[in-house]
Protein backbone atom coordinates (compact mmCIF):
# COMPACT_ATOMS: atom_id res chain seq x y z
CA UNK A 1 0.00 0.00 0.00
CA UNK A 2 2.80 2.39 0.84
CA UNK A 3 4.14 1.96 -2.66
CA UNK A 4 1.03 3.32 -4.21
CA UNK A 5 0.88 6.35 -1.99
CA UNK A 6 4.56 6.96 -2.32
CA UNK A 7 4.68 6.63 -6.07
CA UNK A 8 1.79 8.99 -6.53
CA UNK A 9 2.67 11.45 -3.87
CA UNK A 10 6.44 11.71 -3.96
CA UNK A 11 7.04 14.67 -6.21
CA UNK A 12 4.24 15.85 -8.39
CA UNK A 13 1.37 15.83 -5.96
CA UNK A 14 3.04 17.91 -3.22
CA UNK A 15 4.23 20.45 -5.78
CA UNK A 16 0.76 20.63 -7.27
CA UNK A 17 -0.91 21.05 -3.88
CA UNK A 18 1.61 23.68 -2.82
CA UNK A 19 0.95 25.64 -6.02
CA UNK A 20 -2.78 25.50 -5.40
CA UNK A 21 -2.44 26.70 -1.82
CA UNK A 22 -0.22 29.52 -3.07
CA UNK A 23 -2.90 30.39 -5.58
CA UNK A 24 -5.46 30.46 -2.76
CA UNK A 25 -3.38 32.70 -0.56
CA UNK A 26 -1.43 35.04 -2.84
CA UNK A 27 -4.29 37.53 -3.34
CA UNK A 28 -4.96 37.60 0.39
CA UNK A 29 -1.30 38.10 1.26
CA UNK A 30 -0.93 40.91 -1.27
CA UNK A 31 -4.08 42.51 0.10
CA UNK A 32 -2.81 42.40 3.67
CA UNK A 33 0.66 43.73 2.80
CA UNK A 34 -0.72 46.69 0.89
CA UNK A 35 -3.03 47.65 3.74
CA UNK A 36 0.13 48.89 5.50
CA UNK A 37 1.29 50.95 2.54
CA UNK A 38 1.68 54.65 3.22
CA UNK A 39 0.40 56.09 -0.06
CA UNK A 40 -3.14 56.38 -1.27
CA UNK A 41 -2.29 55.20 -4.74
CA UNK A 42 -2.14 51.62 -3.67
CA UNK A 43 -0.02 49.72 -6.19
CA UNK A 44 3.53 50.55 -5.29
CA UNK A 45 5.04 49.84 -1.97
CA UNK A 46 6.39 53.02 -0.38
CA UNK A 47 6.68 52.64 3.35
CA UNK A 48 4.98 51.14 6.35
CA UNK A 49 2.17 53.01 8.04
CA UNK A 50 -0.93 52.52 10.16
CA UNK A 51 -2.76 55.45 8.61
CA UNK A 52 -5.46 53.43 6.83
CA UNK A 53 -6.31 51.64 10.03
CA UNK A 54 -6.56 54.98 11.80
CA UNK A 55 -8.81 56.26 9.06
CA UNK A 56 -10.90 53.13 9.39
CA UNK A 57 -11.38 53.60 13.12
CA UNK A 58 -12.37 57.22 12.66
CA UNK A 59 -15.01 56.47 10.06
CA UNK A 60 -18.44 56.70 11.66
CA UNK A 61 -20.05 54.99 8.70
CA UNK A 62 -17.97 51.85 9.20
CA UNK A 63 -18.70 51.71 12.92
CA UNK A 64 -22.38 52.04 12.15
CA UNK A 65 -22.26 49.23 9.58
CA UNK A 66 -20.24 47.11 11.99
CA UNK A 67 -22.81 47.65 14.74
CA UNK A 68 -25.63 46.65 12.39
CA UNK A 69 -23.77 43.52 11.30
CA UNK A 70 -23.19 42.56 14.92
CA UNK A 71 -26.84 43.06 15.86
CA UNK A 72 -28.03 40.97 12.95
CA UNK A 73 -25.45 38.23 13.51
CA UNK A 74 -26.08 37.89 17.26
CA UNK A 75 -29.85 37.85 16.84
CA UNK A 76 -29.66 35.27 14.07
CA UNK A 77 -27.41 33.06 16.18
CA UNK A 78 -29.72 33.36 19.16
CA UNK A 79 -32.86 32.67 17.15
CA UNK A 80 -31.58 29.82 15.03
CA UNK A 81 -29.87 28.07 17.94
CA UNK A 82 -32.92 28.27 20.19
CA UNK A 83 -35.30 27.20 17.47
CA UNK A 84 -32.91 24.44 16.46
CA UNK A 85 -32.44 23.20 20.02
CA UNK A 86 -36.17 23.07 20.71
CA UNK A 87 -36.71 21.24 17.47
CA UNK A 88 -33.95 18.75 18.15
CA UNK A 89 -34.99 17.93 21.71
CA UNK A 90 -38.55 17.40 20.92
CA UNK A 91 -37.52 15.76 17.69
CA UNK A 92 -36.58 12.78 19.84
CA UNK A 93 -40.12 11.77 19.10
CA UNK A 94 -39.82 9.49 16.15
CA UNK A 95 -42.43 11.19 14.02
CA UNK A 96 -40.63 14.53 14.16
CA UNK A 97 -37.48 13.07 12.64
CA UNK A 98 -39.26 12.98 9.34
CA UNK A 99 -39.53 16.77 9.41
CA UNK A 100 -35.75 17.28 9.33
CA UNK A 101 -35.47 17.13 5.50
CA UNK A 102 -37.75 20.17 5.45
CA UNK A 103 -34.73 22.22 6.44
CA UNK A 104 -32.44 21.03 3.66
CA UNK A 105 -34.45 23.02 1.13
CA UNK A 106 -32.66 26.26 1.85
CA UNK A 107 -29.31 24.63 1.07
CA UNK A 108 -30.43 23.24 -2.27
CA UNK A 109 -31.75 26.44 -3.77
CA UNK A 110 -29.44 29.28 -4.84
CA UNK A 111 -29.38 31.97 -2.21
CA UNK A 112 -30.44 34.58 -4.72
CA UNK A 113 -33.78 32.81 -5.20
CA UNK A 114 -34.35 32.77 -1.43
CA UNK A 115 -33.43 36.44 -1.24
CA UNK A 116 -35.72 37.43 -4.10
CA UNK A 117 -38.68 35.44 -2.81
CA UNK A 118 -38.29 36.89 0.69
CA UNK A 119 -38.09 40.35 -0.84
CA UNK A 120 -41.30 39.87 -2.82
CA UNK A 121 -43.08 38.55 0.27
CA UNK A 122 -41.94 41.53 2.34
CA UNK A 123 -42.87 44.08 -0.30
CA UNK A 124 -46.25 42.46 -0.98
CA UNK A 125 -47.25 42.70 2.68
CA UNK A 126 -45.50 46.10 2.84
CA UNK A 127 -43.26 45.02 5.70
CA UNK A 128 -40.59 47.72 5.98
CA UNK A 129 -37.15 46.43 5.04
CA UNK A 130 -34.51 46.81 7.68
CA UNK A 131 -32.62 44.98 10.37
CA UNK A 132 -35.64 42.84 11.29
CA UNK A 133 -36.10 41.49 7.77
CA UNK A 134 -32.36 40.79 7.65
CA UNK A 135 -32.53 38.84 10.88
CA UNK A 136 -35.44 36.82 9.49
CA UNK A 137 -33.47 35.91 6.38
CA UNK A 138 -30.24 35.10 8.20
CA UNK A 139 -32.04 32.95 10.77
CA UNK A 140 -33.50 30.99 7.88
CA UNK A 141 -30.01 30.45 6.44
CA UNK A 142 -28.75 29.49 9.90
CA UNK A 143 -31.48 26.92 10.49
CA UNK A 144 -30.36 25.10 7.35
CA UNK A 145 -27.01 24.44 9.05
CA UNK A 146 -28.03 24.26 12.72
CA UNK A 147 -30.74 21.64 12.44
CA UNK A 148 -28.70 19.03 10.52
CA UNK A 149 -25.68 19.56 12.82
CA UNK A 150 -27.65 19.45 16.07
CA UNK A 151 -29.83 16.52 15.13
CA UNK A 152 -26.80 14.57 13.96
CA UNK A 153 -25.07 15.20 17.29
CA UNK A 154 -28.24 14.41 19.19
CA UNK A 155 -28.66 11.04 17.52
CA UNK A 156 -25.03 10.21 18.34
CA UNK A 157 -25.57 10.78 22.07
CA UNK A 158 -25.16 7.75 24.26
CA UNK A 159 -28.75 6.86 25.12
CA UNK A 160 -27.65 4.81 28.12
CA UNK A 161 -26.35 7.97 29.86
CA UNK A 162 -29.67 9.69 29.32
CA UNK A 163 -31.64 6.68 30.49
CA UNK A 164 -29.40 6.28 33.53
CA UNK A 165 -30.25 9.83 34.48
CA UNK A 166 -33.96 9.14 34.02
CA UNK A 167 -33.77 5.86 35.95
CA UNK A 168 -32.05 7.62 38.83
CA UNK A 169 -35.06 9.83 39.19
CA UNK A 170 -34.17 12.99 37.28
CA UNK A 171 -37.07 14.56 35.50
CA UNK A 172 -37.02 14.99 31.75
CA UNK A 173 -36.25 18.69 32.07
CA UNK A 174 -33.40 18.08 34.50
CA UNK A 175 -32.02 15.52 32.09
CA UNK A 176 -32.21 18.00 29.23
CA UNK A 177 -30.47 20.78 31.09
CA UNK A 178 -27.95 18.77 33.12
CA UNK A 179 -27.09 15.94 30.73
CA UNK A 180 -28.06 16.62 27.17
CA UNK A 181 -27.07 20.30 26.84
CA UNK A 182 -23.59 19.77 28.37
CA UNK A 183 -23.04 16.75 26.12
CA UNK A 184 -24.05 18.78 23.12
CA UNK A 185 -22.18 21.96 24.01
CA UNK A 186 -19.31 21.53 21.51
CA UNK A 187 -21.84 21.11 18.71
CA UNK A 188 -23.78 24.09 20.03
CA UNK A 189 -20.69 26.32 20.10
CA UNK A 190 -19.59 25.13 16.67
CA UNK A 191 -22.95 25.78 15.07
CA UNK A 192 -23.23 29.18 16.78
CA UNK A 193 -19.88 30.17 15.31
CA UNK A 194 -20.99 28.93 11.92
CA UNK A 195 -24.27 30.85 11.97
CA UNK A 196 -22.51 33.96 13.24
CA UNK A 197 -20.00 33.96 10.42
CA UNK A 198 -22.64 33.09 7.81
CA UNK A 199 -24.74 36.02 8.90
CA UNK A 200 -21.79 38.36 9.34
CA UNK A 201 -20.41 37.58 5.88
CA UNK A 202 -23.69 37.26 4.06
CA UNK A 203 -24.07 39.51 1.09
CA UNK A 204 -26.98 38.33 -1.05
CA UNK A 205 -29.79 38.33 1.50
CA UNK A 206 -28.48 41.58 2.95
CA UNK A 207 -28.34 43.14 -0.51
CA UNK A 208 -31.97 42.35 -1.24
CA UNK A 209 -33.63 42.48 2.18
CA UNK A 210 -31.84 45.33 3.96
CA UNK A 211 -33.58 48.18 2.23
CA UNK A 212 -31.90 51.57 2.16
CA UNK A 213 -31.66 52.26 5.88
CA UNK A 214 -29.73 49.26 7.20
CA UNK A 215 -26.12 49.22 6.04
CA UNK A 216 -24.13 46.15 7.02
CA UNK A 217 -20.40 45.66 6.68
CA UNK A 218 -20.79 43.50 3.55
CA UNK A 219 -22.97 46.10 1.88
CA UNK A 220 -20.47 48.78 2.84
CA UNK A 221 -17.59 46.87 1.24
CA UNK A 222 -19.70 46.26 -1.86
CA UNK A 223 -20.43 49.97 -2.22
CA UNK A 224 -16.73 50.77 -1.74
CA UNK A 225 -15.59 48.25 -4.36
CA UNK A 226 -17.98 49.73 -6.89
CA UNK A 227 -16.35 53.12 -6.45
CA UNK A 228 -12.84 51.69 -6.84
CA UNK A 229 -9.81 50.49 -4.96
CA UNK A 230 -8.86 52.18 -1.72
CA UNK A 231 -6.38 51.19 1.01
CA UNK A 232 -9.07 51.56 3.69
CA UNK A 233 -10.86 48.54 2.24
CA UNK A 234 -7.55 46.70 2.39
CA UNK A 235 -7.34 47.53 6.09
CA UNK A 236 -10.95 46.53 6.71
CA UNK A 237 -10.48 43.27 4.79
CA UNK A 238 -7.37 42.49 6.82
CA UNK A 239 -9.31 42.90 10.06
CA UNK A 240 -12.15 40.69 8.75
CA UNK A 241 -9.62 38.04 7.75
CA UNK A 242 -8.16 38.17 11.25
CA UNK A 243 -11.62 37.69 12.73
CA UNK A 244 -12.33 34.71 10.48
CA UNK A 245 -8.99 33.14 11.36
CA UNK A 246 -9.83 33.34 15.06
CA UNK A 247 -13.19 31.73 14.37
CA UNK A 248 -11.63 28.93 12.34
CA UNK A 249 -9.06 28.32 15.07
CA UNK A 250 -11.77 28.03 17.71
CA UNK A 251 -13.91 25.88 15.43
CA UNK A 252 -11.07 23.49 14.66
CA UNK A 253 -10.00 23.23 18.29
CA UNK A 254 -13.50 22.21 19.43
CA UNK A 255 -12.89 18.61 18.34
CA UNK A 256 -16.55 18.17 17.53
CA UNK A 257 -15.92 16.01 14.50
CA UNK A 258 -18.34 18.31 12.75
CA UNK A 259 -17.49 18.76 9.16
CA UNK A 260 -19.37 21.44 7.38
CA UNK A 261 -19.82 18.97 4.56
CA UNK B 1 -42.16 -3.48 35.44
CA UNK B 2 -41.50 -2.38 31.90
CA UNK B 3 -38.65 0.03 31.52
CA UNK B 4 -39.81 3.28 29.95
CA UNK B 5 -37.36 4.42 27.34
CA UNK B 6 -36.24 7.97 26.73
CA UNK B 7 -38.12 8.22 23.47
CA UNK B 8 -41.37 7.04 25.00
CA UNK B 9 -41.04 9.56 27.81
CA UNK B 10 -40.33 12.38 25.38
CA UNK B 11 -43.31 11.37 23.31
CA UNK B 12 -45.51 11.17 26.37
CA UNK B 13 -44.41 14.25 28.29
CA UNK B 14 -43.16 16.83 25.83
CA UNK B 15 -45.71 18.76 23.86
CA UNK B 16 -45.33 18.70 20.12
CA UNK B 17 -45.73 22.47 20.19
CA UNK B 18 -42.11 23.05 21.12
CA UNK B 19 -40.84 21.82 17.78
CA UNK B 20 -43.28 24.02 15.97
CA UNK B 21 -41.38 27.37 15.98
CA UNK B 22 -38.54 26.04 13.82
CA UNK B 23 -40.89 24.31 11.41
CA UNK B 24 -43.10 27.38 11.26
CA UNK B 25 -40.13 29.64 10.59
CA UNK B 26 -39.00 27.43 7.75
CA UNK B 27 -42.47 27.24 6.21
CA UNK B 28 -43.28 30.90 6.70
CA UNK B 29 -40.03 32.34 5.38
CA UNK B 30 -38.91 29.69 2.94
CA UNK B 31 -41.72 27.63 1.49
CA UNK B 32 -44.41 30.30 1.47
CA UNK B 33 -42.19 32.92 -0.24
CA UNK B 34 -41.25 30.31 -2.84
CA UNK B 35 -44.90 29.47 -3.51
CA UNK B 36 -45.61 33.17 -3.47
CA UNK B 37 -43.20 33.98 -6.29
CA UNK B 38 -44.47 30.98 -8.23
CA UNK B 39 -47.97 32.44 -7.91
CA UNK B 40 -46.74 35.92 -8.85
CA UNK B 41 -45.19 34.60 -12.02
CA UNK B 42 -48.62 33.67 -13.35
CA UNK B 43 -50.11 37.05 -12.64
CA UNK B 44 -49.61 39.59 -15.34
CA UNK B 45 -50.23 43.17 -14.38
CA UNK B 46 -51.87 45.03 -17.24
CA UNK B 47 -52.10 48.41 -15.55
CA UNK B 48 -52.52 49.69 -12.01
CA UNK B 49 -56.00 48.31 -11.55
CA UNK B 50 -56.23 45.25 -13.72
CA UNK B 51 -54.28 42.08 -13.65
CA UNK B 52 -54.85 38.72 -15.22
CA UNK B 53 -53.93 35.14 -14.58
CA UNK B 54 -51.92 34.26 -17.67
CA UNK B 55 -48.85 32.59 -19.00
CA UNK B 56 -47.88 35.90 -20.58
CA UNK B 57 -44.73 36.28 -18.50
CA UNK B 58 -43.57 32.81 -19.48
CA UNK B 59 -44.36 33.52 -23.12
CA UNK B 60 -42.05 36.50 -22.91
CA UNK B 61 -39.35 34.22 -21.62
CA UNK B 62 -39.42 32.31 -24.90
CA UNK B 63 -37.49 35.13 -26.54
CA UNK B 64 -34.02 33.87 -27.45
CA UNK B 65 -32.23 36.42 -25.27
CA UNK B 66 -33.44 34.66 -22.11
CA UNK B 67 -32.34 31.24 -23.31
CA UNK B 68 -28.92 32.71 -24.14
CA UNK B 69 -28.59 34.02 -20.61
CA UNK B 70 -29.65 30.72 -19.07
CA UNK B 71 -27.38 28.71 -21.37
CA UNK B 72 -24.51 31.08 -20.61
CA UNK B 73 -25.05 30.59 -16.87
CA UNK B 74 -25.24 26.81 -17.24
CA UNK B 75 -22.01 26.82 -19.26
CA UNK B 76 -20.30 29.08 -16.74
CA UNK B 77 -21.40 26.92 -13.82
CA UNK B 78 -20.34 23.78 -15.69
CA UNK B 79 -16.91 25.21 -16.53
CA UNK B 80 -16.32 26.29 -12.95
CA UNK B 81 -17.48 22.94 -11.52
CA UNK B 82 -15.34 20.93 -13.93
CA UNK B 83 -12.31 23.14 -13.20
CA UNK B 84 -12.87 22.67 -9.47
CA UNK B 85 -13.29 18.94 -9.98
CA UNK B 86 -10.11 18.49 -12.01
CA UNK B 87 -7.95 20.67 -9.77
CA UNK B 88 -9.72 19.77 -6.54
CA UNK B 89 -9.48 16.01 -6.83
CA UNK B 90 -5.68 15.72 -6.57
CA UNK B 91 -5.67 18.17 -3.66
CA UNK B 92 -8.40 16.23 -1.84
CA UNK B 93 -6.53 13.00 -2.60
CA UNK B 94 -3.36 14.43 -1.12
CA UNK B 95 -5.08 15.78 1.99
CA UNK B 96 -7.23 12.69 2.48
CA UNK B 97 -4.19 10.46 2.83
CA UNK B 98 -2.35 12.71 5.31
CA UNK B 99 -1.99 11.91 8.97
CA UNK B 100 -4.61 13.39 11.24
CA UNK B 101 -2.72 16.40 12.56
CA UNK B 102 -1.35 17.41 9.17
CA UNK B 103 -4.75 16.87 7.62
CA UNK B 104 -6.32 19.28 10.08
CA UNK B 105 -3.78 21.96 9.22
CA UNK B 106 -4.44 21.56 5.49
CA UNK B 107 -8.18 21.56 6.09
CA UNK B 108 -8.23 24.65 8.28
CA UNK B 109 -6.36 26.58 5.59
CA UNK B 110 -9.06 25.45 3.18
CA UNK B 111 -11.94 26.35 5.48
CA UNK B 112 -10.58 29.83 6.16
CA UNK B 113 -11.78 31.24 2.80
CA UNK B 114 -15.18 29.65 3.42
CA UNK B 115 -15.40 31.55 6.71
CA UNK B 116 -14.31 34.86 5.23
CA UNK B 117 -16.53 37.37 3.55
CA UNK B 118 -16.82 36.59 -0.15
CA UNK B 119 -16.45 40.29 -0.87
CA UNK B 120 -13.03 40.31 0.76
CA UNK B 121 -11.91 37.67 -1.74
CA UNK B 122 -13.48 39.49 -4.65
CA UNK B 123 -11.78 42.66 -3.51
CA UNK B 124 -8.44 40.87 -3.14
CA UNK B 125 -8.65 39.68 -6.74
CA UNK B 126 -9.83 43.08 -7.87
CA UNK B 127 -6.73 44.50 -6.23
CA UNK B 128 -4.37 41.90 -7.69
CA UNK B 129 -5.74 41.94 -11.24
CA UNK B 130 -6.11 45.71 -11.63
CA UNK B 131 -4.44 47.24 -14.65
CA UNK B 132 -1.72 48.73 -12.46
CA UNK B 133 -2.06 45.94 -9.92
CA UNK B 134 0.23 43.33 -8.50
CA UNK B 135 -0.17 40.72 -11.24
CA UNK B 136 0.59 43.10 -14.10
CA UNK B 137 3.51 44.62 -12.22
CA UNK B 138 5.06 41.20 -11.68
CA UNK B 139 4.61 40.24 -15.33
CA UNK B 140 6.05 43.59 -16.47
CA UNK B 141 8.97 43.23 -14.08
CA UNK B 142 9.72 39.73 -15.35
CA UNK B 143 9.50 41.03 -18.90
CA UNK B 144 6.81 38.57 -19.94
CA UNK B 145 4.53 41.33 -21.19
CA UNK B 146 5.30 44.77 -22.58
CA UNK B 147 2.12 46.59 -21.61
CA UNK B 148 -0.32 45.85 -18.78
CA UNK B 149 -3.08 43.35 -19.53
CA UNK B 150 -6.64 44.25 -18.73
CA UNK B 151 -7.87 41.07 -17.12
CA UNK B 152 -10.60 42.67 -15.05
CA UNK B 153 -14.06 42.92 -16.58
CA UNK B 154 -13.60 39.80 -18.66
CA UNK B 155 -14.92 36.28 -18.66
CA UNK B 156 -11.46 35.06 -17.62
CA UNK B 157 -11.63 37.09 -14.42
CA UNK B 158 -15.11 35.80 -13.64
CA UNK B 159 -14.15 32.15 -14.16
CA UNK B 160 -10.86 32.54 -12.27
CA UNK B 161 -12.43 34.12 -9.20
CA UNK B 162 -15.42 31.78 -9.17
CA UNK B 163 -13.04 28.83 -9.37
CA UNK B 164 -11.07 30.34 -6.50
CA UNK B 165 -14.15 30.89 -4.34
CA UNK B 166 -15.74 27.50 -4.95
CA UNK B 167 -12.68 25.24 -4.82
CA UNK B 168 -13.10 24.51 -1.07
CA UNK B 169 -16.69 23.38 -1.68
CA UNK B 170 -15.37 20.69 -4.00
CA UNK B 171 -12.43 19.62 -1.87
CA UNK B 172 -14.14 19.28 1.53
CA UNK B 173 -16.74 16.62 0.60
CA UNK B 174 -14.10 14.77 -1.43
CA UNK B 175 -11.72 14.64 1.52
CA UNK B 176 -14.38 13.24 3.81
CA UNK B 177 -15.12 10.48 1.27
CA UNK B 178 -11.50 9.72 0.45
CA UNK B 179 -10.44 9.38 4.07
CA UNK B 180 -13.16 6.81 4.64
CA UNK B 181 -11.92 4.51 1.88
CA UNK B 182 -11.01 1.16 3.36
CA UNK B 183 -7.26 0.87 2.81
CA UNK B 184 -7.61 -2.92 2.74
CA UNK B 185 -9.37 -2.62 -0.62
CA UNK B 186 -6.40 -0.74 -2.01
CA UNK B 187 -4.01 -3.30 -0.58
CA UNK B 188 -6.08 -6.16 -1.95
CA UNK B 189 -6.08 -4.61 -5.39
CA UNK B 190 -2.31 -4.19 -5.32
CA UNK B 191 -1.73 -7.67 -3.88
CA UNK B 192 -3.86 -9.21 -6.61
CA UNK B 193 -1.54 -7.76 -9.20
CA UNK B 194 -3.17 -4.53 -10.27
CA UNK B 195 -0.81 -1.72 -11.12
CA UNK B 196 -0.96 1.58 -9.25
CA UNK B 197 -2.68 3.20 -12.18
CA UNK B 198 -5.28 0.41 -12.38
CA UNK B 199 -5.85 0.59 -8.64
CA UNK B 200 -6.43 4.32 -8.88
CA UNK B 201 -8.87 4.15 -11.79
CA UNK B 202 -10.65 0.93 -10.83
CA UNK B 203 -10.75 1.20 -7.04
CA UNK B 204 -10.08 4.64 -5.62
CA UNK B 205 -11.81 6.78 -8.24
CA UNK B 206 -15.07 4.78 -8.30
CA UNK B 207 -15.19 4.78 -4.50
CA UNK B 208 -14.94 8.56 -4.50
CA UNK B 209 -17.86 9.14 -6.88
CA UNK B 210 -20.30 10.02 -4.06
CA UNK B 211 -17.92 12.77 -2.92
CA UNK B 212 -17.53 14.01 -6.47
CA UNK B 213 -21.28 14.13 -6.76
CA UNK B 214 -21.75 16.19 -3.58
CA UNK B 215 -18.88 18.49 -4.52
CA UNK B 216 -20.16 18.98 -8.04
CA UNK B 217 -23.61 20.00 -6.80
CA UNK B 218 -22.19 22.22 -4.06
CA UNK B 219 -20.28 24.13 -6.73
CA UNK B 220 -22.80 23.96 -9.57
CA UNK B 221 -25.86 25.25 -7.69
CA UNK B 222 -24.36 28.46 -6.27
CA UNK B 223 -22.27 29.04 -9.40
CA UNK B 224 -25.42 29.01 -11.52
CA UNK B 225 -27.02 31.80 -9.50
CA UNK B 226 -23.80 33.69 -8.81
CA UNK B 227 -24.38 37.38 -8.68
CA UNK B 228 -21.57 39.27 -6.98
CA UNK B 229 -18.61 38.02 -9.00
CA UNK B 230 -20.02 38.64 -12.51
CA UNK B 231 -21.30 42.00 -11.34
CA UNK B 232 -18.04 43.24 -9.83
CA UNK B 233 -15.45 41.50 -11.99
CA UNK B 234 -17.27 40.82 -15.25
CA UNK B 235 -18.00 44.40 -16.18
CA UNK B 236 -21.37 45.01 -17.76
CA UNK B 237 -20.60 42.93 -20.80
CA UNK B 238 -22.46 39.76 -19.96
CA UNK B 239 -25.71 39.11 -18.15
CA UNK B 240 -26.05 35.95 -16.11
CA UNK B 241 -29.06 34.50 -14.36
CA UNK B 242 -28.15 36.10 -11.04
CA UNK B 243 -27.51 39.54 -12.47
CA UNK B 244 -30.70 39.49 -14.53
CA UNK B 245 -32.83 38.46 -11.55
CA UNK B 246 -31.45 41.28 -9.45
CA UNK B 247 -31.98 43.66 -12.36
CA UNK B 248 -35.66 42.76 -12.52
CA UNK B 249 -36.25 43.07 -8.81
CA UNK B 250 -34.13 46.08 -7.97
CA UNK B 251 -33.96 48.18 -11.12
CA UNK B 252 -36.99 47.66 -13.32
CA UNK B 253 -39.30 46.30 -10.61
CA UNK B 254 -40.91 44.17 -13.31
CA UNK B 255 -42.02 41.45 -10.94
CA UNK B 256 -44.09 39.30 -13.27
CA UNK B 257 -41.31 38.70 -15.80
CA UNK B 258 -38.75 38.73 -12.97
CA UNK B 259 -40.50 36.00 -11.00
CA UNK B 260 -41.20 34.01 -14.16
CA UNK B 261 -37.52 34.21 -15.04
CA UNK B 262 -36.52 33.21 -11.50
CA UNK B 263 -38.86 30.21 -11.60
CA UNK B 264 -37.84 29.25 -15.11
CA UNK B 265 -34.14 29.37 -14.38
CA UNK B 266 -34.56 27.53 -11.07
CA UNK B 267 -36.40 24.84 -13.00
CA UNK B 268 -33.51 24.56 -15.46
CA UNK B 269 -31.12 24.40 -12.51
CA UNK B 270 -33.11 21.59 -10.89
CA UNK B 271 -33.12 19.72 -14.19
CA UNK B 272 -29.38 20.07 -14.66
CA UNK B 273 -28.77 19.05 -11.04
CA UNK B 274 -31.01 16.04 -11.58
CA UNK B 275 -29.18 15.09 -14.78
CA UNK B 276 -25.81 15.23 -12.98
CA UNK B 277 -27.29 13.16 -10.19
CA UNK B 278 -28.42 10.53 -12.70
CA UNK B 279 -25.05 10.54 -14.47
CA UNK B 280 -23.20 10.00 -11.21
CA UNK B 281 -25.65 7.31 -10.15
CA UNK B 282 -25.03 5.50 -13.44
CA UNK B 283 -21.31 5.83 -12.93
CA UNK B 284 -21.58 4.45 -9.40
CA UNK B 285 -23.79 1.53 -10.39
CA UNK B 286 -21.63 0.70 -13.42
CA UNK B 287 -18.74 0.01 -11.11
CA UNK B 288 -20.64 -2.49 -9.00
Amino acid sequence: MNNLYESLSTYYLPIFVATCYLFLYIPIIVLVIFSFNSVAFPYHWVSFSWQWYQELFHSLEIWHAFKNSLIVAFSSVFLSISLGLLFTFYGAQQKLRRLTPLFYGSLLIPEIVIAVSLLSLFTFFSIPLGLITLIVGHTLLGLGYVIPILSARFSELDVSVIEASLDLGATLHQTFFRIIIPLMSPALIASSLLVFIISFDDFLISFFCAGTSAQTLSLYIFAMIRTGVSPTINALSTLLLLLSSVFVLVFCSLKTKIRIF
Amino acid sequence: MNKVTFKQRVTAEIPFLLAVPAVLWQILFFYIPLLFIIALSFIYIIDCQKFALTLQAYRELLQPIYSYIIIRSVLLALTVSLLCLVIGFPIAYYIGLKKRSLKNIFLSFLILPFWTNLLVHVYAWFFVLEKNGFFNNILLYLGIIKSPLSILNSLTAVILVMFYCYLPFMILPLVSILEKIDTRLVEASLDLGATHRQTFFKVILPLSFPGLQTGFLLVFVPAFGEFVIPLLLGGDKYMYVGTLISHYFLVTQNTSVGTAFTIGSSFILLCSAFITYIIFKKLISLQR
